[in-house]
């Protein structure tokens, strides 16, 4: 368990990010009447990162240091967390490759697989089916435009 | 008005949008039931399909899954004693005792009942107190929208949670700083784009929305192993009777009314929403129960289980209110639905009575509608959806996943938008480890272009200066209640450290008088 508490490091991050922020607001290009104004493109993120930084000391002054308020990183499954997220980027990078039916097909089976389900007669039992339905009411009932992918299309002139 | 609610029974009653409040119970409650997605991530999944709808059936359709994801997060809780959200785990309280002296079906039905009952107290009272307050607040101008966002930013923050109001208000500016990403409306100046043109619309509410409750929420459930967590299941396949007798109807009615009307006053405040109203309830009937009541609290009591119930649904309606009339979002799902309604190009707020009267009476109208689905289809239905729970989480998991990504790439089409996605939830997950809310940075990230073009016109007004915010007494005045709500919590604190104190006294005295 780490001894920090979860209000410094939240206080400490948003602190950098409004101080970042606040440094880019000020980077926001004019139009040359505007600078004048009173309110103008930049003002509201000004105003933001200013209340942001005056905010996050805040937080960083008042924090609880009690037990509870301990970032406690134990007991969590961070590593399949990540593996799902890859895997939500892998699909968004099969959709463009292989189609929607079959990045889709692929998507579940390693979701399943990724999440204990070890039966492949059952992974493919609940993939397949589920995934042409869906493609059936997308494609055919709801004439939603499901391009086929780019491997498909550019490769085997599909 | 009697024109407006017969438009509004005239636009709920046809047959597609009646089609849309059944299908919105039960998608709603088939995913309210599933831990670990609530109301919010519900009506986040449902915002793809009202896109391709006219604005009073997705509202309609959204305000029926809200009923739902409710109602499915009870039954959750019963069964299972996994609250599908935060404002039925104290369901839990008295609803899994019950279930485990396998009297499930009884539960269900009272939550049902309860629910029902809740609902339609906070309906009636909407279809009055609604139009009401929509008609003073047309008076309304941009210093007093100005200053009702920040009413519902203090209020937010004011009913986060005890310790919580610094770290929901960061949440707020935070989403109000995501809200500047993109041109600028006024100057068509792009923000904080780097030069991408993938957000120089700015960031997608849709994708916002899922990426940090429908995504978020289902990655947290399998980063805490709750999805492996099966040992609190009871037999769902037989839940008992469902029948309640005469006197047991008699002991809870009183609790339905009053925990209905406590929901509603709640569910009206800015930010305070179904949660709080349902803790509150459940604390007022047990102060209110006799000694020998107070000690089955939390071991199956009816009233127990009531409370909390009634309350929550009619906290559900009651944040309509200020949605409907002001524009301004009671809980984190009408925060979505505010957006929703901003996509379709309608402004939420006192014109929209005036401008929309079809949405604005057909919402109430349907709110009704959906308490009677929920209590004549869904109740009867409930041991056949609850088999549902049944289903291995291995499996769910991933299609939730499936459905979450998909809503947001089916209305763009840009596969980049998935691996925006991907980091935001991830950005949503660090938050949520280190106890920041999700709602408060959506309710920032909804109101801030608002905010921003009633602030400018504010200023434009009144010569650049912010002489506004004390020279006009209306506006005065709700900067003054902001702040007062702000100080609510600490105020409430130290009453309720002083009751206790009181409490612990009074016991000590008794225990030695015996």
């Amino acid at each position: 368990m780490l001894n920090i508490s979860k209000d410094r490091v939240g206080g400490l991050v948003f602190l950098l990010f409004s101080v970042t922020y606040g440094y880019y607001a000020q980077q926001i290009l004019l139009m040359p009447g505007d600078v004048s104004q009173a309110f103008n493109a930049q003002t509201l993120p000004n105003a933001l990162a200013i209340v942001g930084v005056i905010l996050s000391m805040v937080l960083l002054v008042t924090a609880k240091t009690s037990f509870e308020n301990r970032v406690d990183l134990v007991g969590y499954q961070f590593s399949l967390v990540i593996k799902l997220l890859l895997l939500i980027i892998v699909f968004a990078g099969a959709l463009k490759w292989l189609g929607f039916m079959l990045s889709t097909i692929l998507f579940l089976v390693v979701g399943f697989w990724l999440l204990g389900e070890k039966s492949v007669k059952r992974i493919l039992q609940v993939a397949i089916p589920f995934t042409v339905c869906t493609w059936f009411i997308l494609a055919k009932l709801l004439d939603v435009y499901l391009a086929s992918g780019k491997l498909f299309t550019v490769f085997l002139g599909a | 008005m009697w024109d407006g609610i017969y438009t509004g029974i005239t636009t709920a009653v046809m047959p597609f949008n009646l089609l849309m409040v059944f299908a919105g119970c039960f998608a709603g409650t088939f995913i309210g039931m599933l831990p670990g997605l609530g109301p919010v991530s519900a009506v986040a999944l449902m915002i793809p399909i009202t896109y391709g709808l006219d604005p009073s059936s997705g509202i309609i359709l959204m305000a029926g899954v809200y009923y739902g994801a409710v109602f499915g997060g009870s039954t959750s809780s019963i069964l299972i004693n996994a609250p599908g959200c935060a404002s039925t785990v104290v369901t839990a309280f008295d609803g899994y005792p019950l279930a485990r002296q396998k009297q499930a079906g009884k539960a269900l039905a009272i939550a049902a009942y309860s629910s029902f009952t809740g609902g339609t107290i906070g309906a009636i009272i909407l279809l009055f107190a609604a139009p009401a307050l929509a008609k003073v607040s047309l008076s309304f101008q941009s210093s007093d929208y100005f200053a009702l966002m920040f009413l519902g930013f203090t209020a937010v923050a004011a009913f986060s949670g005890k310790g919580q109001v610094v770290k929901a208000l960061i949440m707020c500016v935070f989403g109000l700083m995501i809200a500047t990403v993109g041109t600028d409306v006024t100057s068509g100046i792009p923000r904080f784009t780097f030069g991408s043109l993938e957000v120089i619309d700015g960031v997608s509410f849709l994708l916002l929305a899922m990426a940090t409750f429908a995504l978020a929420e289902i990655l947290m459930t399998v980063m805490r192993g709750d999805h492996n967590n099966a040992e609190n299941a009871i037999d769902i396949k037989d839940v008992g009777s469902m029948k309640l007798t005469k006197a047991e109807v008699k002991e809870i009615a009183p609790t339905m009314v009053r925990s209905s009307l406590f929901g509603f006053l709640v569910g009206v405040l800015p930010g305070a929403g179904a949660t709080i109203a349902s803790f509150l309830a459940y604390g007022f009937e047990r102060t209110l129960a006799s000694a020998k009541d107070k000690l089955k609290f939390g071991k199956g009591s009816l009233k127990g289980l009531a409370a909390p119930e009634s309350a929550n649904n009619a906290a559900s309606t009651g944040s309509f209110v200020p949605l409907l009339t002001l524009g301004i979002p009671g809980s984190g799902t009408t925060a979505i639905m505010l957006g929703a309604l901003i996509a379709y190009g309608i402004q939420p707020g006192p014109r929209l009575f005036v401008d929309n009267p079809e949405i604005f009476w057909s919402v109430i109208i349907s709110m009704y509608i959906g308490n009677l689905v929920l209590l004549v289809m869904n109740l009867p239905l409930i041991p056949y959806i609850a088999r549902l729970l049944s289903i291995p989480s291995q499996i769910l998991i991933p299609l939730v996943l499936f459905f979450s990504i998909t809503g947001v790439y089916l209305v763009s089409f840009n596969t980049f938008d998935i691996v925006m996605m991907v980091a935001i939830a991830g950005i949503a997950i660090f938050l949520r480890l280190l106890d920041f809310a999700m709602a408060p940075m959506l309710l920032g990230f909804i109101l801030g272009g608002i905010m921003e073009s009633n602030l400018a016109r504010a200023l434009a007004i009144h010569d650049g200066s912010l002489s506004f915010l004390w020279e006009r007494p209306l506006t005065m005045w709700i900067i003054i209640i902001a702040f007062l709500v702000l100080l609510l919590p600490p105020l409430l604190g130290g009453i309720n450290k002083f009751r206790e104190k009181k409490y612990i006294e009074k016991a000590v005295l008794g225990n030695t008088g015996d």
